[in-house]
């Protein structure tokens, strides 16, 4: 038997083998408890009013017909919301918050869905009958402005320039100016909603006479969203504890709170009761997050050999005018591609929007939508093939920090995703590959995002009864976090997946990282490892100890394997050690944070797509028909989860490209396509072929599992090599996205 | 969501009595409980119909089938007759909404269906449908969805229907009944055009019930000989569950290679189903091909009216015509099986 | 906080009428006093308990709320509680018999065919239903068609369609299995 004490993880049996989600039966049957679902003794129920203008004061409120209706409890908004803090909304100290404002602080509008007013009434539906009674009068104000992309904004000229969100080396302007060949384009991105299936949930209880806050949320950082409402409600931490079991996913706009949990608490508080508040579809969209849209110049020079000397990319992001949400579109640049002189800016302009945020792979896949687009376009130039100008420029060690980077296989899954795809078959010709009514186009592209670590603690039981437990503060959004857990716990112990049990998503558990960046599975499962061996310690001193079953037997000299500690001679399972000194359990505590290796090394996850689009120019029609993807994403600890989150990455990657676009009317900003019909997203019947490969380079240099996440690669680079596709269909170039019927019009009309 | 009363009609009669301008009668409820709970419509009282014996579909003498307005869709579609003797109809159901929605949707239900105009959907904006004499937000906002054809400066709201639009082409009766008894509305009748009542949505009395829809005999009745043939082709942004931007439902005779009978509507464009009559009359007796298909085309768009964001329809709108009435002639060339994909 | 100078909590309005409603619901007769405009959807998730049918949209729009009533999928999002009187309803609460996975629930576990699983009871829904109905073909086109009613933001649909698939294959296989079973 190998001894699973001494395990590197080098060759595991667990780690990296496919593993039933073990929370996938509670989802099947419908006992997985979502916030929305989850009732108590006594609860309310909240309904925002929204309003319905987007810029302009809140001048009246008429309630009385709302507060006559059934079942209505009490109406809250400007005059009598209690007041509160403001968190002081810090990355660092952990107390971020999605949109600093506070509801109902102030009566003025500065986006269309902003809260009013909350109805709270004594169940759903007369909440929302009572919410759409109340009357709000406004004083409305010309001036609104819509949107990055309406036309009326310079992004070269506008918009607040972040001075500390740049970078420059070398001399990018003259390399440009004195390239052999050059590129110089824009490029637009459409906002975005991440349109979660489950929209944004609070219930919140108030115990011990108000000194104690419980609160369910559908959250990606239970401990953000703790920390922040205790600076909101100037409570001491340990006097919350935040609940996030299951969670309809979130994509990045459950990461940080929005101000329906503070309402849902501030509300619940004031009349004493327990108050459940789940957003409808229409107000999530409107004010639970959106990907702002964006402006992107890039600038490429190249020598005649296709050798990038200078890459200049300046952007323009949307935020709001109550927060300033900056999505740095050109934060993969600098370490993308081989090259000498290079500079990357950043604007945001403030707009009247609901406050954007992180949506997967926020800012590198708009960033990188540009660049990969750039480069396709760049080969064109050079009439060269585009892998091989991506071979051409290949970046060997990090060039923006100078760093060997850890692992990095991207030639790897260049070449293997282009023989899956059959790229050499490619016939260059514009629209020289036909069948039927159909024009197929070939495109690629490559794609990145960054691998980070947070700092995190876990805790192990070893149980009596021979079941093992593993809790840790981090959620499981659907990327399936509970199961790699337990596939931790069950690769250093031997112990059965079906035995562990995995609590995740409580302030209560030790202290856990978002469900964000792709950073989870790196950050979480070594601290798992570390009270895994903590507990195994524990167990080999209770065994070893007076009255144990290895009495007076070296504890160093113990094994584990299959659930049980061995001398080499006798074997005892770990139920058996602990029953023997009658205890319940052995427990064990782990940590785990970045170190050293970021001095060393760079962490960054690549990958390829290679994509077929048919076009039906007597129709107007595009259908994505075929996806062929390689991923070096380090070691995947549970290949079919792994791969899941690659395929609903290209899936969203097509919506990106082709359909999803949230409509701000000119006039007056109110979004006009707030719901799930209008805002359009991929349904099964857009579905292609994917076929995603997972290169298997456990990356050991990051963490002991070799693991850098998976999250969001797999959306990155698919929009351009959509886009690129196209261009080798129609021959025209799609700078915007979506690539909509109206812009393949245009390019049919134009011959 | 506001209260109402509920009660079940237990015969068309009594829910005719029913019927007011405050009652709503509820079939599948897909497009009713949608617009109460966005305070679009506000019935004082639901009448539940689904207990009326309005579920058949048969076969009348006279060769034209007479459907129940209480059939749902799926059954409409999937119905033997239909999909042999009505395949544009079938085609048409299977390209609208879901596969949830057709097994709720009524065949009545579809025909009373309310536009997707978002500014009508939505209280806080100007709809003169929604309220009369309100104003009209979609004129000068974002009218990508709108109406190309029979719009007015009052209203420019797409009829949503895909069923109606091979109903346009095909040619039906409804049978109405209410208290003064049953009369019959020519579909091409029904709806009627926004004009500056865009509130009034169809030729139906609040006490009055759909009770059937008679499809006219199928176009190989009058010419057994002719080779016939269908297509309903809906272009839209994604593959499947979205109104059309542009559709086209056609039917052919083709004697050889001349057209000697033509029928061609147009959904996703226009204000109500929209039957291009003087388009079809451009077919009759032209050789069925391209040239032929891009004149009907042209002449079905002749007076489009455009506006800030649908200009793009207008193209759009001729190519879903020239496609399916080149798919509609290989139907009927490969003897009116119709083996093409309807949707886009 | 709860001292008598905040605000007091007082119940205002009258409460509403209700309705009697007869159903079956996932084999078992029931018998509900609703308001005549609950809806469906509503009145499973907080009135019964029943959250596994979710709310995506409110509006027919996304499919997560898909259930059988007779047999056929819907949106309970979109139907009048009072509406089900003498009808069967089932959930997702009611796929599984007796303990076991029904083969959709054990195909969806065994293909990965969820990710969040929020939209996972409605995509479990409408494929027991159309596994159900000859009408629909079998083929993936057909398949994908006919499940898009049912939206995944997760965009698992790739292994939702394997799933289905696979359930189809084992369905068939256990009828076939019965049919031999049935014979002496």
């Amino acid at each position: 038997m190998n001894d699973l004490t001494q395990s590197t993880l080098a060759q595991p049996k667990v780690v990296g083998q496919r593993t039933p989600r073990i929370d996938g039966e509670f989802k099947l049957t419908g006992r997985a408890g979502y916030t929305g679902e989850l009732s108590v003794e006594g609860m309310l129920y909240g309904y925002p009013v929204a309003a319905s203008i987007a810029h302009g004061t809140l001048e009246r409120l008429e309630l009385d017909e709302a507060l006559a209706m059934p079942g209505v409890v009490d109406i809250f908004h400007h005059a009598n919301f209690p007041r509160l803090h403001r968190s002081p909304n810090s990355m660092g100290h952990g107390d971020q918050v999605s949109e600093v404002r506070l509801p109902f602080e102030d009566e003025r509008i500065y986006y269309h869905g902003q809260y009013v007013a909350l109805v709270v009434a004594e169940s759903f539906a007369q909440a929302r009958a009572a919410a759409q009674r109340v009357v709000a009068r406004y004083r409305q104000e010309t001036g609104a402005i819509s949107s990055l992309l309406d036309g009326a904004h310079d992004s070269h000229t506008e918009g607040e320039l972040l001075e500390d969100s740049g970078t420059t080396r070398g001399d990018p302007e003259a390399a440009f100016a004195g390239a052999a060949v050059q590129i110089d384009a824009v490029y637009h991105i459409a906002a975005e909603s991440h349109l979660q299936m489950e929209m944004h949930a609070t219930l919140a209880e108030w115990r011990d006479d108000g000194s104690r806050l419980v609160v369910h949320e559908s959250s990606q950082g239970v401990f953000y969203q703790r920390n922040a409402m205790a600076r909101i409600f100037d409570l001491a931490q340990e006097n919350i504890e935040v609940i996030s079991h299951y969670i309809g996913s979130g994509f990045g706009n459950k990461l940080f709170m929005w101000p329906h949990a503070v309402a849902a608490a501030g509300a619940a508080r004031e009349l004493g009761r327990p108050l459940k508040l789940v957003l409808p579809r229409a107000q999530d969209m409107t004010g639970g997050g959106n990907r702002p849209a964006s402006r992107q110049r890039l600038r490429l020079g190249a020598d005649r050999d296709g050798r990038l000397n200078a890459v200049i990319h300046d952007s323009t992001t949307e935020t709001s005018l109550v927060d300033r949400y900056v999505d740095a579109c050109g934060s993969a640049t600098p370490s993308f591609y081989a090259c000498d002189n290079l500079a990357v800016s950043q604007r945001i302009l403030a707009l009247n929007h609901g406050t954007p945020c992180p949506m997967r792979a926020p800012g590198e896949v708009s960033g990188i939508f540009a660049l990969e687009t750039a480069m396709d376009e760049l080969a064109v130039a050079l009439a060269m093939d585009p892998v091989e100008l991506r071979l051409r420029n290949y970046a060997h060690e990090d060039p923006e920090s100078g760093l060997p980077w850890s692992s990095k296989q991207l030639d790897k899954c260049l070449h293997s995703a282009a023989e899956r795809f059959g790229w050499a078959q490619r016939d260059p010709g514009i629209g020289a590959m036909r069948d039927g009514d159909e024009i197929i186009g070939y495109g690629m592209a490559a794609c990145t995002w960054f691998a980070g670590r947070q700092p995190c603690q876990a805790r192990v039981e070893l149980r009596a009864d021979g079941t093992l437990f593993a809790a840790c503060g981090t959620q499981d959004i659907g990327t399936g976090t509970y199961t790699i857990v337990a596939q931790t716990v069950a690769e250093l112990t031997g112990v059965a997946v079906a035995d562990i049990e995995v609590k995740l998503g409580e302030t209560s558990l030790p202290t856990g990282p978002l469900s964000g960046g792709s950073m989870a599975t790196a950050t979480t499962l070594p601290a798992v490892a570390a009270a895994v061996r903590d507990a195994l310690s524990a167990l080999k001193e209770v065994a070893t100890g007076h009255g144990g079953v290895f009495a007076g037997v070296d504890a160093d000299s113990l094994t584990v394997a299959e659930g049980a500690l061995s001398d080499g001679e006798r074997s005892h399972s770990f139920a058996e050690v602990l029953e023997a000194m009658r205890l319940s359990s052995v427990n064990g505590q782990g940590s785990s944070a970045p170190g050293e290796e970021k001095k060393q090394y760079s962490f960054r996850s690549f990958g390829a797509h290679f994509v077929e689009v048919r076009v039906d120019p007597s129709i107007s029609r595009v259908r994505v028909a075929r996806v062929v993807s390689s991923m070096d994403i380090g070691r995947a600890i549970n290949p079919p989860t792994a791969r899941n989150q690659v395929e609903g990455g290209i899936v969203m990657g097509i919506g990106m490209g082709l359909f999803e676009k949230l409509d701000y009317d000119p006039r007056d900003a109110r979004l006009i396509n707030a719901n799930v019909a209008d805002y359009i997203v991929p349904v099964h019947a857009d579905i292609p072929e994917i076929d995603v490969e997972l290169l298997d380079y456990p990356d050991f240099k990051f963490n002991e599992f070799g693991a850098r996440g998976v999250g969001e690669i797999g959306l990155t680079g698919i929009a351009p090599a959509i886009s690129n596709a196209l261009y080798h269909a129609t021959g025209k170039r799609y700078r915007d996205l979506p690539v909509t019927i109206e812009a393949l019009l245009a390019d049919h009309a134009s011959g | 969501m506001r209260a109402f009363d509920f009660s079940r009609a237990e015969s068309v009669g009594s829910a005719a009595q029913h019927g007011n301008a405050e009652t709503a009668f509820v079939a599948g409820g897909t497009t009713l409980l949608d617009l109460v709970k966005l305070d679009v419509m506000r019935p004082a009282a639901v009448v539940d119909i689904n207990a009326l014996p309005l579920k058949t579909v048969e076969r009348l003498a006279d060769g034209r089938l007479r459907i129940g307005a209480l059939v749902t869709n799926t059954d409409l579609a999937h119905h033997p007759e239909v999909k042999r003797d009505y395949p544009l109809l079938s085609q048409a159901l299977l390209a609208g909404a879901s596969t949830q929605l057709r097994n709720m949707a009524t065949t009545a239900g579809n025909l009373m269906q309310r536009t997707r105009c978002p500014y009508f959907r939505d209280v806080g904006s100007a709809c003169n449908k929604r309220q009369p004499g309100s104003g009209c937000d979609a004129r000068d906002g974002i009218n990508r969805m709108h109406a190309l054809l029979g719009g007015s400066a009052d209203c420019i709201a797409v009829h949503p229907s895909d069923m109606c639009v091979a109903l346009a082409a095909i040619g039906a009766t409804l049978t109405l009944e209410g208290p003064a008894g049953e009369r019959e509305v020519a579909f091409a009748d029904f709806h009627p055009l926004p004009g500056d009542t865009p509130h009034i949505e169809h030729d139906l009395a609040a006490d009055e019930l759909i009770t059937a829809l008679t499809l006219d005999a199928p176009l190989t009745l009058d010419a057994p000989l002719a080779r016939a043939g269908s297509h309903y082709l809906k272009l839209r942004d994604r593959a499947s569950y979205e109104f059309a931007l542009a559709s086209a439902a056609v039917q052919l005779n083709l004697d050889g290679e001349r057209i000697t009978e033509a029928r061609l509507a147009l959904g996703g464009v226009a204000t109500k189903p929209w039957r291009a009559s003087e388009a079809e009359a451009a077919l009759v007796g032209r050789p069925a091909e391209l040239a032929s298909f891009e004149r009907a085309a042209e002449i079905a768009l002749r007076d489009a009216r455009p506006l800030a964001h649908n200009a793009f329809k207008v193209d759009l709108a001729k190519q879903a015509i020239v496609r399916a009435l080149r798919d509609a002639t290989r139907a009927a060339r490969q003897g009116g099986t119709d083996t093409q994909e309807s949707q886009a | 906080m709860m001292d008598d100078s905040v605000h007091s909590p007082t119940r205002r309005g009258t409460p509403a009428p209700t309705l009697n409603v007869n159903f079956t619901l996932n084999q078992q007769p029931i018998s509900l006093e609703v308001a005549p405009n609950a809806v469906l959807l509503d009145v499973l998730r907080e009135q019964l308990g029943l959250g596994g049918t979710k709310k995506g949209c409110d509006h027919g729009q996304c499919g997560a709320c898909t259930v059988h009533v007779d047999g056929q999928a819907m949106n309970a999002c979109l139907r009048l509680a009072v509406m089900c009187e003498g009808q069967h309803v089932t959930t997702v609460e009611g796929l599984a018999r007796e303990g076991e996975l029904h083969p959709v629930q054990q195909s969806f576990l065994a293909c990965d065919a969820f990710q969040c699983g929020y939209c996972t009871p409605g995509q479990m829904m409408s494929a027991t239903a159309l596994l159900n109905d000859a009408r629909i073909g079998s083929d993936d086109a057909a398949v994908k068609e006919a499940m898009s009613g049912n939206i995944c933001r997760c965009g698992a649909y790739k292994n939702i369609l394997t799933a289905i698939q696979q359930a189809r294959a084992t369905l068939a296989d256990d009828a076939t299995r019965r049919a031999g079973e049935g014979t002496p």
